[in-house]
């Protein structure tokens, strides 16, 4: 007996994302997503981006790592609620981890919701956790030559920071040709660039992001 | 990419579907794959073997259909398809603006039971 099915195989996945989703909504939350290779700046980024927000939205964290909770630490430090989430070996977070987690976190109280996906350029960019924004994080050290070998992770995230631009003058790398080929893979890619260090480019990233979540 | 998760998430579904119509045995799954899904036939199928042991579909055999990647140009109006995993460009025009059709399917299609 043949049965005819249509059933997308991930619809698991794709069914919690909406559940999370539903309830960052009632929340009145918005949620970005913050995905980039190990040692991009993502922590760093974040750092410096709830210092900029922290007295004009009330944020949260939730750090996703394979183990430890140094990220976490360092957030925790800011005064910011935070959630440190292992996934044991696991290379991204997927919806059903973070919904795990999210009674944990009070929602409620929060304006702005960080994750920190593990430090990965490919997998995390298969995974909808139920975000309302996918920020992709290429520091220039990684080479201008990531866009077109890591597609997928551009043509997923709506916003592209390029960090440690302080380090350009020694660097052997072509912004343009980074920013060319991420429009090329996503037109409208929202591209900043930034220094974590410096703390160039921070003010105008803050600011953007800010208008995209301001509550009511 | 993640053939395991795939892999077992597509077993749960088939089980579920197979006993919720009163069935008790599956003989095989059929599925179609994107081939910018990230995922490699050959691993899909090693995986589903380890994973079928001792389940109803422990004797199922997994039939993946490919599907190749497709699009349409925004620019010159062609419709394409492509051999490679990733659609950078139209292969008519080289121009970025596209719209992708297939390729990304991570689908079951049907299932043989009994």
């Amino acid at each position: 007996m043949k049965l005819k099915v249509v059933s997308k195989i991930l619809d698991a996945n794709e069914r919690i994302a909406q559940e999370n989703r539903r309830i960052f909504n009632d929340a009145g939350v918005f949620v970005v997503n913050l995905m980039s290779s190990p040692g991009a700046g993502k922590t760093s980024l974040l750092e410096r981006t709830i210092k900029e927000l922290k007295h004009r939205v009330k944020v949260g964290v939730i750090e996703g790592d394979i183990t430890g909770t140094k990220d976490a630490v360092r957030i925790k430090s800011l005064g910011v609620p935070v959630i440190q989430i292992n996934t044991g070996g696991a290379c991204h977070l997927d919806a059903n981890m973070l919904n795990e987690v999210l009674k944990y976190i009070p929602l409620n109280k929060l304006d702005l919701l960080f994750i920190e996906n593990v430090g990965n350029l490919v997998c995390p960019a298969e995974f909808n956790v139920g975000e309302n924004m996918k920020v992709m994080i290429l520091s220039l050290p990684e080479g201008d030559d990531k866009p077109l070998k890591y597609p997928l992770m551009f043509q997923e995230s709506s916003v592209l920071i390029i960090n440690k631009i302080d380090l350009k003058p020694f660097l052997d790398v072509d912004m343009e040709r980074i920013k060319k080929s991420a429009r090329s893979l996503n037109s409208s890619i929202k591209i900043f660039e930034v220094s974590c260090k410096t703390g160039s480019g921070m003010g105008e990233w803050a600011d953007w992001l800010y208008s995209q979540c301001k509550p009511p | 990419m993640h053939e395991v998760f795939v892999a077992q998430s597509l077993l749960n579904i088939s089980i579920n579907e197979c006993q919720n119509n009163g069935f008790h045995r599956i003989e095989s799954i059929k599925v179609r794959i994107g081939r910018a899904s990230g995922v490699i036939p050959e691993a899909l199928l090693f995986t589903f073997d380890t994973l079928k042991a001792g389940t109803i579909a422990e004797g199922a055999s997994l039939v993946i259909e490919e599907v190749s990647v497709s699009g349409h140009c925004n620019m010159c109006n062609a419709d394409f398809i492509v051999d490679e995993r990733f659609i950078l460009c139209c292969p008519q025009c080289g121009d970025n603006s596209f719209t992708v059709n297939s390729g990304r399917e991570l689908d079951i299609v049907e299932l043989e039971v009994f």
